[in-house]
């Protein structure tokens, strides 16, 4: 799929069918039993309910004319209990579905996200963030009524209207058949409204998607906009998506306000056929004036649950569009994930080798072709060259963050692709071009390398990146909270927090990516001299741009888009008198 | 209510359809409370009258006028309906749709302090959840609740009109709700306010892990990531069952008091027939109606819980909507000429963020065209140097003056129209790389846009890709390299043909051959006038400026030109040997 933009609706891949409703349906049995019990009550409330009114046609009928004080104040104290019941039996069930409907959104969201940490660094480069982020919490709180209350309202009307049309088949078959010819009717309807209406509350997913994606960019890049001095433009394009939002939810309710008033002239209309049937079609000899008068008050009650249903049904409509977007993103495919039989690739040494590898990021386009070498568990390597050529492509695939198209990576002899994810990474530090800022402490930001550091190893990571002299002095040392936008830290010292982070795991392999390009020559030296003692026993890749970062490397690849075109330490690349002697030149 | 007072303010513009829609549904109860007339007396003239058969051979006309009006009606009030739904939904889009562009429009235009205040995932739940909250209040809770007054009010002077004695036995429960209501209000309010806070909280775990997903992969901390995000929405669950209890504790009292009316009404009228106070008929009109008064009182209960749920988010979306941005334009700022010169000086800034010095006493001077570069260790307060040229931040005290005036006096949107920074975070949008480029001026050609492109070596690389300039960069311009990314955002400050550009640490990412380059086009290739601030760590980006500012510790440390600043002691001379100079001699 094509990389996506803020104002581009995304196509929806598989639109929903049956599947997805046997794939709800996983969520919802988990909690079958406690959905039958307040299935259970809701029958008994209903049925508590309809007790009231005999007992008040009880007292209209006796116990009034009879002028039975007493017994008047009887009935009326059973009418008060039932009420009661029934009111409390309602009470629990609401408790239990209230539980029942955070649980199971609980456990979608639970896979979602689940799912969303597998997915490859590819899923979150192809579409804006805010897309994700809004499916994570907006759609599937959406679709938690639905999911409980709606499917017990649904159930408990399907049993209504059962009732109701054996009552009346009971009654007289013939005025059923009238009070029923309204269904085909009202499911014409239903379809004819269904149709649009689908499709527009997909358009109304789709531009509050694109809206929120806007937005989310908007916030975080908020500074370049006012570089820029764009807030105008921007709000304009803002305002647009906006109002595109708007179109589309009064298209969509245009369609679902439909629904109710449809059903609500088709009930009429049954009940006036029913009139007119009952009182000048038929036989009068075969249709008793009491039989008429019972079947249109059935016809009435007949309509209630279906025009209740139509409106459950109508906000299943609206949902539905939420929840195949959810089950999209659960389908979106995991092409990094463990082989089937994976090991755990167990203690390495850091011994890492490239075989004839060819990859590229995209189909037919390749950065790296037939690249070859191979690295002695200790050594340090630097990687030099023109950006772009695929140092940091180079580096990403040893933590397999991609998959090769030919060739094999391996680690101590092992091809990586076979071991666990786990297992290879978590003995990997990777200091990345970008480091992110969690909105925590700042000791918390460090321990995000390794969650079992104690404060005092914190400290000593930091002090070995010259952290801990600005932490320091901070208002509120460590514990100061910082986040990825504040204005607390600077471009260099996000980057030694980050660097620290990674040398806190105490990796075998280390990555460096650009991880000193923002911090001062001074700071990386004394930075450097920690290193050196915590890069012994690390096979180490450092991608840099400074010359002094690199020289004192073991080994030296420099790479163009030809590939791995010199390689060796220092000394041998400046007597090669080749690209590396004249970049290195060129820069004193 | 100020929350009132404030969504009416923002009503502007459908303020006339929404009393339109509230008219509108008390008529539409009107009719509602009057549509089962036909169909009484239908069953009155045609079923249960004695002479129900004479009637049906005599009054035919009758008969047909009586369907007529029952389906007349339905059709009349559903047409009714649907508008009156359809002027609520607009109106409330309308008012959804201002807050909205308002909201966003502040956001833009804040300033730092704004953003290390609020986290990109707590300001999306502002305007998506937040929002939603407000929307339901106005498109459902206003109008259930006038509604329901207008049904409660209208019957009960029905039954006033009926019998005086009975109606007061009915009217009298009334008050009981009200203390209800107090007691629901004090729990209700901050148990939403809980369930508030935790949907920010699990938004910002969400947000985060989305943005951060490349760090996540790089610790392979997927499942402290899952277990993270698990425990916020574990909270954030039982906030949600904990404010749904809240109101499952006192809805039953509101239940029962609404049900027991009828239980009053069976004892009351049951009485006052016994004493022949009351007919049977209108016992049965009371009855009949009953329901038009507990409904309303059921669900004002419901409506009160909203309304609670409802002044939680209005709340947080308030405090954003009235959040003033402490940098705006003075009254008497003026708006320069077309284009500044690009004179700057700094005379006596002192600076600090949060009571921590930044800057101290920091006097220089720039000319207009000058190239000046700013070097000194990580944190020492280069970017904010910078950043108070085009007011990001103001000056605790000293003056910045940007062509003689003092940047107070400039018109904000004026001053910063004519600088353009290439900000050391790189953040480019979810767009192609060409409206990237021009993000500054969007009206620019293709063939510009190419041009600043090939300034700053960005054209080679961009040409690659296999939509070239239409390429659509991801958010953050992942999948570009450290170094790409900076020459884009390089070319998008250089789009806007500024009078000031200032380089925050662009070319770190660059390889040597190519920043040479990219100086070289700079000094030599420009076709407008700058001047030009370049913060770097490299010798090579600073030695050919016209002056070099060294920052130490938030002072002026030394201040000169290439040549000067490497014959006397210091911080540039140290950096110079460290990087260059001690082989110097042996290489060239």
């Amino acid at each position: 799929m094509a990389r996506n933009r803020y104002d581009i609706d995304e196509q929806l891949e598989a639109p929903f069918d049956f599947t997805h409703l046997k794939r709800s349906y996983k969520y919802i049995k988990r909690y079958k039993g406690k959905m039958i019990g307040a299935l259970v009550l809701s029958i008994l409330a209903a049925i508590t309910g309809l007790i009231s009114p005999l007992i008040t046609k009880h007292a209209l009928d006796v116990t009034i004319p009879q002028k039975n004080v007493g017994e008047l104040v009887l009935l009326a104290g059973f009418v008060l209990v039932c009420n009661i019941v029934s009111v409390a039996l309602g009470n629990i069930r609401s408790r239990i579905m209230t539980v029942v409907g955070q649980n199971i959104i609980f456990d979608i969201r639970e896979d979602l996200f689940a799912h969303l940490q597998e997915l490859p660094f590819t899923y979150y480069d192809d579409r804006p963030h805010g897309k994700i982020l809004i499916r994570v919490i907006n759609y599937v709180n959406s679709v938690s009524d639905m999911l409980s209350n709606g499917i017990i309202n649904f159930i408990m009307e399907i049993l209504n209207m059962v009732f109701i049309l054996i009552f009346m088949l009971i009654v007289d078959v013939r005025l059923t058949f009238v009070a029923l010819s309204g269904l085909p009717l009202f499911m014409l309807v239903m379809f004819a409204i269904k149709k649009h209406q689908r499709r527009a509350w997909q358009d109304v997913s789709n531009k509050s998607s694109n809206m929120n994606a806007y937005l989310q960019e908007n916030i975080v890049g908020a500074r370049i906009t006012q570089v820029f001095t764009r807030e105008e433009e921007n709000a304009q394009i803002y305002d647009n998506l906006n109002k595109k939002y708007r179109k589309s939810w009064m298209r969509a309710v245009k369609f679902s306000n439909l629904v109710w008033p449809s059903t609500d002239n088709i009930s009429t209309w049954v009940r006036a056929a029913m009139f007119i049937v009952g009182l000048l079609v038929l036989d009068p000899a075969t249709v008793s004036l009491g039989t008429l008068s019972a079947m249109t008050g059935y016809a009435s009650r007949f309509w209630q649950p279906i025009m209740s249903i139509s409106n459950i049904i109508n906000s299943f409509i609206n949902n539905i569009a939420y929840l195949e977007r959810i089950f999209e993103t659960l389908d979106e495919p995991v092409t990094i994930a463990d082989k089937e039989g994976a090991k755990d690739i167990g203690s390495i040494d850091g011994n890492v080798s490239f075989e004839n590898v060819t990859f590229g990021y995209e189909e037919g386009i390749d950065v790296l072709k037939d690249v070859s070498f191979s690295v002695k568990a200790g050594q340090s390597v630097a990687l030099v060259g023109p950006t772009g050529a695929g140092k940091s492509t180079i580096v990403s695939l040893i933590s397999r963050f991609y998959d090769i198209q030919k060739g094999r990576i391996t680690v101590d002899g092992v091809d990586i692709s076979g071991v666990t994810l786990k297992s290879l990474r978590s003995q990997m530090g990777i200091m990345l071009q970008d480091s992110f800022i969690f909105s925590d402490s700042i000791l918390e930001n460090i321990r995000y390398g390794r969650l079992d550091a104690t404060d005092a190893e914190i400290r000593a990571a930091a002090k070995a990146v010259c952290a801990d002299s600005f932490i320091s002095t901070m208002s509120e040392g460590y514990q100061t909270q910082v986040n990825e936008r504040g204005s607390k830290l600077s471009g260099g010292e996000k980057q030694l927090i980050s660097f620290a982070r990674t040398l806190l795991c105490d990796p075998k392999i280390l990555v460096l990516d650009e991880a000193t390009s923002s911090i001062d020559a001074k700071t990386e030296v004394l930075v450097q001299k920690g290193l050196a003692e915590l890069l012994k026993g690390r096979t180490s890749f450092i991608i840099a741009h400074r010359l002094s970062t690199i020289r004192n490397c073991d080994v030296i690849m420099f790479i163009d888009s030809q590939g791995i075109v010199e390689q060796g330490s220092h000394d041998e690349l400046m007597a090669k008198r080749g690209a590396y002697y004249e970049l290195y030149t060129a820069q004193v | 209510m100020f929350q009132f007072k404030w969504l009416w303010e923002n009503m502007k513009g459908s303020r006339r359809g929404y009393i339109i829609a509230l008219c509108l549904s008390v008529v539409c109860n009107g009719l509602y409370i009057t549509s089962p007339y036909f169909q009484a007396k239908l069953i009155d003239t045609f079923i249960s009258n004695d002479n129900a058969i004479e009637n049906l051979k005599n009054e035919r006309t009758l008969f047909w006028w009586l369907i007529a009006g029952m389906i007349g009606l339905t059709f009349v009030r559903t047409v009714f309906q649907y508008a009156c739904n359809m002027y609520y939904e607009t109106a409330s889009q309308g008012m959804i749709y201002n807050i909205r562009t308002k909201l966003f429009r502040r956001i833009e235009n804040q300033d730092i302090a704004f953003y290390d205040r609020f986290r990109t995932g707590d300001l999306m739940t502002r305007l998506t959840g937040d929002l939603d909250m407000v929307r339901h209040m106005v498109s459902w809770v206003i109008k259930g609740a006038v509604e329901s007054i207008a049904l409660f009010t209208a019957s009960m002077v029905y039954f006033f009109t009926i019998d005086y004695a009975t109606a007061l036995c009915i009217l009298l429960m009334t008050p009981l709700i009200l203390i209800i209501r107090r007691k629901l209000s004090k729990f209700a309010g901050p148990a939403y306010r809980e369930v508030r806070e935790k949907s920010s909280q699990l938004n910002t775990a969400a947000q985060e892990n989305i943005s951060g997903n490349r760090v996540v992969k790089a610790f392979a901390r997927e499942e402290f990531e899952k277990e993270k995000f698990r425990s916020r929405d574990e909270e954030y669950r039982k906030a949600n069952i904990k404010a749904a209890y809240v109101w499952l504790k006192y809805q039953p009292f509101i239940d029962v008091l609404a049900g027991s009316l009828s239980v009053v009404l069976l004892l009351a009228g049951g009485y006052f027939m016994i004493q022949r106070h009351l007919t049977m008929g209108q016992y049965v009109a009371i009855s009949g109606l009953l329901w038009a008064v507990s409904n309303p009182l059921r669900n004002l209960g419901a409506y009160i819980n909203d309304f609670h749920r409802f002044v939680a988010s209005a709340g947080k979306i308030i405090e954003v909507y009235y959040f003033a941005p402490m940098i705006v334009d003075r009254e008497d700022a003026s708006t320069p000429a077309e284009r500044l010169k690009g004179d700057i000086e700094f005379k006596n800034v002192s600076f600090s963020i949060d009571g921590k010095k930044i800057l101290k006493d920091i006097s220089f001077k720039i000319n207009a065209g000058e190239t000046v570069a700013v070097m000194g260790p990580t944190g020492c307060g280069k970017t904010s140097m910078i950043n108070l040229i085009p007011r990001f931040y103001d000056a605790d005290s000293g003056e910045v003056l940007v062509d003689g005036q003092g940047v107070k006096l400039h018109r904000l949107h004026a001053l910063r129209k004519n600088i353009s920074i290439a900000t050391q975070d790189v953040l480019l949008y979810s767009d192609t790389i060409d409206s990237n480029i021009a993000f500054g001026d969007s009206s620019l050609d293709e063939e510009y846009v190419r041009k600043c492109a090939e300034l700053s070596c960005a054209n080679e690389f961009i040409e690659r890709l296999p939509e070239r300039y239409d390429t659509i960069v991801g958010e953050r311009g992942v999948g570009l390299s450290g170094g790409q990314k900076q020459r884009i955002s390089l070319a998008r400050a250089l789009a806007v043909r500024p009078a000031v550009l200032i380089l925050d640490d662009t070319t770190s990412a660059v390889d040597m051959e190519t920043e040479a380059a990219i100086q070289n086009a700079l000094s030599n290739e420009l076709d407008f006038e700058c001047t030009k601030i370049i913060i770097a760590q490299r010798i090579s980006s600073a030695r050919n400026a016209d002056k070099i500012i060294i920052l130490d510790n938030g002072r002026i440390a030394d201040m000169g030109t290439h040549d000067e600043l490497i014959r006397r002691e210091g911080y540039y001379k140290q950096i110079y040997q460290l990087q260059c100079g001690e082989e110097e001699g042996a290489v060239v």
